[in-house]
């Protein structure tokens, strides 16, 4: 006997809501899952359905592919969106795997012909599969024999516009560059040191013959898994999110730490770049969205709204203004120095919660400048110089916060980043850079020492954003987010995709064609 | 008929307690009459788990605000489906209405007017024990019930619900130790426990103790159906405050030299 506790699972679920630019309505028809619904096993525990999307060059427009993971299987579909119904009975591939599960996926947009197409997986287990899963012939294991790493691949990318370099992140906190060309090796990589920085160290393979991996990245400290990682769309930079609650940011050529940011608390999840390169936020278990300038280096405000961990973040680029880029209403007389374009980006986020929120980002926040409220209260944590540290192990409050408060102006002192010198915007970039290399060689392991600063602001030193929409839209924890023309799609943890038509773009029901 | 752990946990810091203040040398007997009134010198039971709630009220009659502070051992949090620990403690904070038959006794006003209270963290404890409400009492069936919702919890932690004039507001807190209900209702069932030891976490489980994967701490968070009879939910959180473990360190290190 199942006794029904409260509304909990049972509360009714949106199927639309309004936002200023109209109504989304949810397709019901257009519910991409397993093609047979029978059979259902035990979805809790296993690994997020993450989807995936590519519009091969087709004349008649009929492109799009989706590829999406539900426990041991993947497949890839026609996508149909808005326009019809999807036909689960004709799925392009499927796949179902024995004693690993696909975690993440990504299609290679480079080299893609109409009948041809480069479609990487990672798995729990480690190991990473190519396959053409169009003309079916081409199936490439690497790290087979998981002597690279064993741990759960947590996300992976071609590098930008390249047809055969992908990035494969692990739950080891280790980031590989493989070349599709490139055997794997019969034995263990033998590693020497490339390049080493505050809190990562790059390392390429010892042997003269090239091998697989390229290079591995060790970011933050050893078994910190890294949770997602982003090319910006430039494709110059590389922002990683770990479970340390870092993130950092690469250029990805040079392989220099450009900058990084501290959650609240708990690990990042996720990360997303603004379409102009300009911001870049994260999601994570601090139930909160972070927004990170790119070119301020510091965190410019946080969203909340969520009621648990935010599991990914994107931002909606056919509904965000900006200064550069494709706008509709920007005008041609404007010079982008004068910025008259009232920015406004629209961000979207999913998370555990079951909930979706959009949030609009406008330069009202993100002009604001850093300020640092008057407290009589601080952190009362060992900050201090060794002199001090006798007497900040004492157990009264009072002295703790005085030898705290002083610790810490000193501190942010000495590096530079006292709030009101970020005003001079010509030094502005070096000195973060600066700041942000010291800030992490002393902090990897301590986050008590970036609270209060550009990289962790006070709750109340912050702008909060609260969200424009948010609904419940699933029975479960939402795990996919993906932002299209006509339609934002949206992925479940027990293995639906949903799709949800922008206004005005929907078909009438009547117009969809019946399952056959 | 099965205990309940935090019932026990309440009796144990309590006892401990008494057992301190009794073995304490008695200092005067004689005054008599103030020895009811004053509250005896905390012992490091205090120290150790108790913190300060300071509950705001504003009469919303007169518009004064009057504020009183409690100590507590442990927080007792409600829970929702599918929600973080940080939400359900922001819910503990959110501000309620009194009205109808809960009226505020308004000392201004000196009647019972509507009032609105809000419940807010003064002080942060050095262990933060965070108890969820797993046990409701429903009145359809005329007994408790054990809410299996899934309710996730952060390795590391800072609280949102401070009031303003917190002492150690930006305390960040690491998880040590979860007590684990297993089973399907309040008066049956099996308690382990899992407590971080040496950067390894270890279960506890009668008298077996096993080292388990930080990763398997995800299975005791809930589930998201109702469907399910039976389930491993955490039940008492244990956050230790990171500035208490580091200043011990260094004051270990400073009394070795």
């Amino acid at each position: 006997m199942a006794l029904n506790v409260d509304s909990g699972g049972k509360e009714e679920l949106k199927t639309q809501f309004i936002t200023r630019e109209g109504t989304y309505r949810l397709m019901t028809l257009s519910e991409y899952s397993r093609p047979n619904r029978v059979g259902y096993t035990n979805i809790q525990g296993s690994t997020s359905v993450r989807v995936s999307f590519v519009t091969l060059p087709d004349p008649n427009g009929n492109g799009d592919r989706i590829c999406f993971n539900i426990g041991r299987e993947l497949y890839v579909f026609i996508y149909k969106g808005v326009k019809k119904a999807a036909d689960l009975t004709k799925p392009v591939d499927k796949k179902m795997y024995k004693g690993t599960n696909p975690t993440c996926h990504d299609f290679n947009t480079t080299n893609m012909t109409s009948d041809s197409v480069s479609l990487l997986v990672g798995f729990s287990t480690g190991q990473v599969q190519l396959i053409d899963p169009i003309k079916k012939e081409l199936s490439k294991l690497y790290n087979e024999e998981r002597m690279i790493d064993k741990t759960k691949v947590t996300c992976i990318r071609w590098v930008p516009g390249s047809t055969n370099l992908f990035l494969v992140s692990h739950s080891s906190g280790q980031l590989y560059l493989y070349n599709e060309e490139l055997p794997c090796g019969t034995s263990p990589p033998n590693y020497q040191p490339f390049k080493q920085g505050d809190s990562f160290a790059i390392h390429t393979c010892k042997t003269k013959s090239t091998r697989n991996p390229l290079y591995r990245w060790v970011i933050g400290n050893e078994g910190v898994s890294i949770n997602e990682f982003a090319f910006s769309p430039c494709g110059s930079y590389l922002a990683i999110v770990s479970q340390d609650g870092f993130l950092r940011v690469f250029h990805y050529n040079t392989m220099e730490l450009v900058g990084s940011a501290r959650s609240y608390f708990g690990g990042f999840l996720c990360v997303c770049w603004s379409p102009d390169c300009k911001y870049i936020v994260v999601g994570g278990e601090d139930d909160l969205v972070t927004v990170w300038s790119f070119v301020e280096k510091r965190v410019v405000a946080r969203g909340q709204g969520h009621h648990s961990w935010v599991s990914v973040v994107a931002f909606d680029s056919y509904t965000s203004t900006f200064a550069i880029g494709k706008h509709q209403e920007w005008n041609e007389n404007t010079s982008p120095s004068e910025n008259k374009v009232d920015t406004c980006y629209r961000l979207g986020s999913v998370g555990q919660d079951t909930q979706l929120c959009l949030w609009d980002i406008t330069d009202d926040i993100l002009r604001q400048k850093p300020c640092s409220k008057t407290r009589n209260t601080v952190v009362s944590g060992s900050v201090s110089p060794s002199s001090n540290s006798n007497k900040t192990s004492q157990n009264t409050c009072a002295n703790k916060e005085k030898d705290g408060l002083e610790a810490i102006s000193s501190f942010t002192h000495r590096l530079g980043i006292g709030f009101e010198k970020k005003d001079n915007i010509g030094h502005k970039r070096s000195l973060s850079k600066g700041t942000t290399l010291q800030l992490t060689n002393n902090s990897s392991d301590d986050p008590m020492r970036l609270i209060g600063t550009n990289s962790c602001p006070r709750f109340d030193e912050c702008p909060i954003m609260e969200p424009l929409v948010c609904k419940k839209i699933a029975h479960e924890r939402l795990t996919a987010l993906v932002f299209r023309e006509d339609c934002f799609v949206a992925a479940c943890q027990d293995g639906y995709v949903y799709t949800w038509a922008r206004p005005g773009k929907m078909v009438s029901d009547g117009d969809f064609v019946t399952f056959s | 008929m099965q205990q309940d752990a935090h019932e026990f946990l309440n009796f144990l810091i309590n006892h401990i307690n008494e057992i301190i203040l009794s073995e304490r040398p008695q200092k005067s007997k004689n005054g008599d009459g103030d020895a009811g009134n004053s509250t005896p010198e905390p012992t490091w039971v205090h120290e150790i788990f108790q913190g300060i709630l300071t509950s705001e009220t504003r009469c919303l009659n007169c518009e004064t605000m009057s504020s009183k502070d409690e100590d507590f051992f442990d927080l007792q949090v409600d829970i929702d489906q599918n929600t973080s620990i940080t939400h359900c403690l922001r819910c503990f904070s959110s501000m309620e209405t009194l009205c109808g038959d809960n009226k505020f006794k308004c000392d201004h006003c000196s009647s019972y007017q509507e009032a609105q209270k809000c419940m807010r963290v003064k002080k942060l404890p050095m262990i933060l024990a965070l108890h969820l409400k797993r046990f409701k009492y429903m009145e359809q069936y005329n007994r408790h019930i054990k809410v299996s919702h899934r309710v996730v919890f952060p390795l590391e932690l800072r609280l949102f619900n401070t009031s303003d004039d917190a002492v150690n507001p930006d305390r960040m807190y690491n998880l040590v130790a979860v007590v684990i209900h297993c089973g399907s209702g309040p008066n049956r069932g099996h308690y382990i426990s899992i407590v971080k030891s040496h950067d390894f976490w270890l279960l506890f489980d009668d008298d077996m103790v096993d080292k388990i994967d930080q990763s398997a701490i995800d299975d005791f968070y809930g589930l998201t159906s109702d469907i399910q009879k039976s389930s491993e939910t955490g039940y008492i959180l244990f956050y230790q405050s990171r500035d208490t473990t580091e200043t011990n360190i260094n004051e270990a290190k400073v009394n070795g030299k």
